[in-house]
């Protein structure tokens, strides 16, 4: 089990990094349970990148089964939005890299 | 049907049948006349009727065509009759029942109480009222009934002439069905028991009754049998209520289920989180054995609405719960970790890319377009000036916990070119109590991915074959750090009998040959201030060495002052050659160079005497063979070949200490050394005076350490406040021959 102080640190540690707009924490359930944005923004990110995330898994897998979504990015022209799903939660960073 | 005697025209008899037949040939009736007589009635009569008006018909010519009564005997059958007559013609309602309870009309003729089959009766009293009612025909009564009259007082008599002329009605009634033979069928059905037996007689009996056809016994006889009522019969049930479910599967999704039914059990206990999980519509798929991925449950709860409800309601204590256990899973970590490299990578990606030599991608980001602008400028104005070399500085690897320690050595994970060890000690070259050994991975410049605080100061890394980090201390231990999972385990050699008494200088991972064998093994080298080379083999947990050599103080320095306690000389450095691994070199701190091998531990292979410091450091050429370099406290470096006693060249003269020496994995011709204030690098093809490139280091903070990267053009530079700085060598000039002859060339031209 990883400590709790390592884990937060490097939660800081990425907020922290230049260009890091904010972060969200994502149960199983679509709630985020921890981010650095405002709450209605973080839902709205939760809610919506969860689905995309579902959809992008569905896609892999149908094409091969035994293979599986590892990672999410989506790069737009304002930002670029990470994502690491996993089976019961799903980490969001936006990024803004031009900073 | 019965004619009418045609002397009697106005009395007709008034039958059923023929009253239609009698109205046509009557003459028309004009009036029909109800008078109210009283008439008699039988006390026996039924109540039913209480008329005592008399019906008096006239037809055209006035004449009194009034039915008559069939009979008169003793007033009460007239009485009778033209009661019932006058019934039939006021009331217009029949009552067989009342007619039929002892009247001789409307009763079956044998019933007749007056005995005679002559009087006329009517079969059925509703049509006769029908009949009645439209056309009136003569009543023959009167004078017929006294007739009749006599012949029954008589008895029995002979029957006249005129009865037997006289048309008699025979009424024929139905009577109540007699049953002769029941024999209802019998319905089995084909799958009871006894069905075989049953089957079995039918077939006998269609058998025998085929038989019996030409047999005179047995006639074949129809009859027609009663068919039973028809009943409709009715039943009520609930209606079955259906609901349509429908399911999309996904090929993941069976394969899930065939597949991955058993290693989905351990985590089913997640499951129930699942359930109201919002759903995308395109992927409704059923959850077939619990998995857990995002996309496979079967939940329709609307995404967005869902989740406002959820967070207006405020489910504050579920995720709580959430947050510690994804928090400390382990997953979440290593989600934590990859996140990281990302965001890294970000920025830091027009730099990695020209460390691994990639193109750097044009628009990525701004930060790429003011690095590439620079890169690109300074190219260009070297390109335009002349093809020089150049050191461009890409990225630092620092962070907090090294800041203001001193790195004193590094070394690159052979199994993952991407992962950098380095050792730092505290403070100052004098005070040095502590360590630390960070492993850094390029894809993180920020952060370290391992950190290991060791007790004492950090000389000298190194990582084996299999991805083992060997940390030699300036108190003489040596730690194996086994990096393989997040835990730290690692074997010190404190525990060890023969240990290093001063500070191990160097460490090395080579591989050997076994002595019986020609597997090749590969073993720990140090060399110590205690004038140990030794050579650890590591066991289970623990670490043995054996002694390798021994640096025996050379007795031309030391003869007049033969201390017995310093027999030996500290060793410095050691590097084995490339291609024998048995051969390697030392350098102590007389400012000796050995040759030794490692099957004879008593004596070197050859000496080689130039330097007046201690050597600190010694390097084998890894493309050219036989060459080596050494640099020394002097300042000095001085190239040498295996077989000849004296240094071939030597480069600087300054008077700073040279820190750390390395040739360039990819060119034969280069190499770099790192003095205290700067960064030298040599091309032995350019120009064997001077170095090609100086970078100045930062005022204030000397530079300590030095690695040459193995598969790209870069070095990186370790200095005292903490900072690996990595740096792009870039234009180096090279040529078109083998560098193997470039550089012999030069030797020759030297010599």
């Amino acid at each position: 089990m990883a400590q709790l102080a390592d884990v937060e640190e490097t939660l800081k540690r990425i907020e922290a990094h230049k260009g890091v707009i904010g972060t969200v924490v994502v149960n199983a359930e679509g709630i985020p349970i921890r981010t650095s944005l405002d709450n209605s923004s973080a839902v709205q990110y939760a809610g919506l990148l969860q689905d995309l995330t579902m959809r992008a898994r569905s896609s892999v897998r149908d094409m091969d089964p035994q293979n599986d979504l590892t990672f999410l990015r989506i790069r737009s022209k304002k930002h670029e939005i990470m994502v690491s799903p996993e089976n019961n939660f799903l980490l969001i960073v936006i990024q803004n890299p031009c900073e | 049907m019965m004619p009418v005697s045609q002397d009697k025209q106005r009395r007709r008899t008034l039958l059923l049948k023929s009253v239609q037949h009698c109205s046509r040939t009557s003459s028309s009736v004009r009036s029909f006349v109800l008078t109210g007589a009283h008439t008699h009635r039988a006390p026996h009569k039924s109540s039913v009727h209480t008329q005592k008006q008399t019906v008096r018909v006239f037809d055209e010519e006035n004449n009194d065509v009034t039915p008559q009564p069939l009979s008169q005997d003793a007033g009460v059958t007239q009485a009778e009759s033209s009661r019932f007559l006058q019934d039939e013609l006021s009331a217009g309602s029949v009552s067989l029942q009342t007619a039929g309870s002892g009247s001789f009309t409307g009763m079956p003729c044998s019933s007749s109480f007056l005995g005679s089959s002559r009087i006329s009766s009517q079969s059925t009293l509703g049509s006769m009222n029908e009949e009645i009612e439209d056309a009136f025909s003569k009543l023959e009564l009167h004078t017929h009934i006294p007739d009749v009259r006599g012949m029954k007082s008589t008895g029995k008599e002979a029957v006249t002439e005129d009865q037997l002329s006289e048309i008699i009605n025979v009424c024929i009634t139905e009577t109540e069905s007699f049953s002769l033979l029941d024999l209802p069928s019998t319905i089995m059905s084909v799958d009871a028991d006894d069905a075989e037996v049953i089957r079995q007689r039918n077939q006998r009996y269609m058998e025998s009754s085929k038989n019996r056809a030409g047999d005179d016994r047995f006639i074949n006889r129809w009859m027609q049998t009663l068919n039973g009522a028809v009943k409709n019969k009715q039943v009520q049930s609930t209606s079955v209520c259906t609901a349509d479910t429908a399911v999309s599967v996904t090929p993941w999704d069976m394969y899930d289920f065939v597949c991955g039914v058993g290693e989905e059990k351990a985590e089913v206990s997640a499951e129930p989180k699942r359930t109201e999980h919002p759903q995308a519509s395109l992927t409704s798929s059923k959850c077939a054995d619990g998995s857990i991925s995002l996309g496979s449950t079967a939940s329709s709860v609307s995404a967005a609405s869902s989740l406002k409800e959820l967070e207006a309601s405020g489910a504050v204590v579920s995720t709580d719960s959430d947050l510690q256990s994804i928090m400390l899973s382990d997953k979440f970590l290593l989600s934590l970790d990859v996140m990281e490299k990302c965001v890294l990578l970000n920025s830091f990606q027009p730099r990695l890319a020209a460390y691994r030599q990639l193109p750097v991608l044009k628009g990525w980001s701004d930060v790429s377009e003011i690095v590439n602008q620079e890169m690109l400028s300074h190219r260009e104005a070297e390109e335009r000036s002349s093809i020089s070399p150049t050191l461009e500085c890409l990225w630092v690897f620092t962070c907090g916990p090294s800041e203001g320690w001193s790195v004193s050595s590094m070394a690159w994970n052979k199994n993952n070119p991407d992962i950098l060890a380095v050792g730092y000690s505290e403070g100052s070259s004098t005070n040095q109590s502590a360590g630390l050994v960070c492993c850094w991975s390029l894809k993180n410049p920020r952060w370290p991915q391992r950190i290991l605080p060791c007790d004492s100061a950090v000389t000298s890394v190194d990582f084996s074959a299999l991805s083992q980090l060997a940390v030699g201390m300036k108190d003489g231990n040596i730690t194996i750090h086994t990096l393989q999972s997040q835990e730290d385990c690692s074997i010190s050699s404190r525990d060890s009998s023969n240990t290093h008494v001063g500070p191990v200088w160097q460490l090395r991972w080579s591989e050997q040959e076994l002595s019986l064998s020609e597997e090749k093994s590969e073993s720990l080298f140090s060399v110590g201030a205690d004038g140990w080379i030794r050579q650890w083999f590591v066991h289970n947990n623990s670490i043995e060495s054996i002694d390798l050599m021994r640096l025996k103080r050379s007795h031309s320095v030391e003869k007049k002052t033969e201390n017995v306690l310093a027999v030996q000389t500290a060793g410095c450095c050691f590097d084995f050659h490339p291609t024998d691994h048995s051969v390697y070199l030392t350098g102590t701190v007389e400012g000796l160079i050995h040759k030794c091998s490692c099957s004879n531990t008593q004596q070197f292979l050859e000496t080689y005497r130039k330097h007046l410091c201690p050597v600190t450091c010694v390097a084998w050429n890894t493309l050219v063979p036989d060459l080596f370099l050494s640099s020394s406290s002097d300042g000095s470096i001085k190239l040498w070949k295996q077989d000849q006693p004296d240094a071939l060249m030597s480069f600087g003269s300054s008077l700073r200490a040279v820190c750390d020496l390395g040739w360039s994995p990819s060119c034969a011709s280069v190499f770099a050394a790192v003095r205290e204030a700067q960064l030298e690098i040599w091309d032995l093809n350019s120009n064997i005076l001077d170095p090609v490139v100086v970078q100045p280091a930062v005022p204030g903070v000397g530079m300590s350490s030095l690695l040459f990267c193995s598969q790209t053009d870069c070095v990186l530079v370790g200095d005292q406040s903490g900072q690996v700085t990595v740096y792009l060598l870039s234009n180096l000039r090279q040529g078109d021959s083998s560098q193997v002859e470039v550089v012999e060339a030069i030797l020759r031209s030297a010599a």
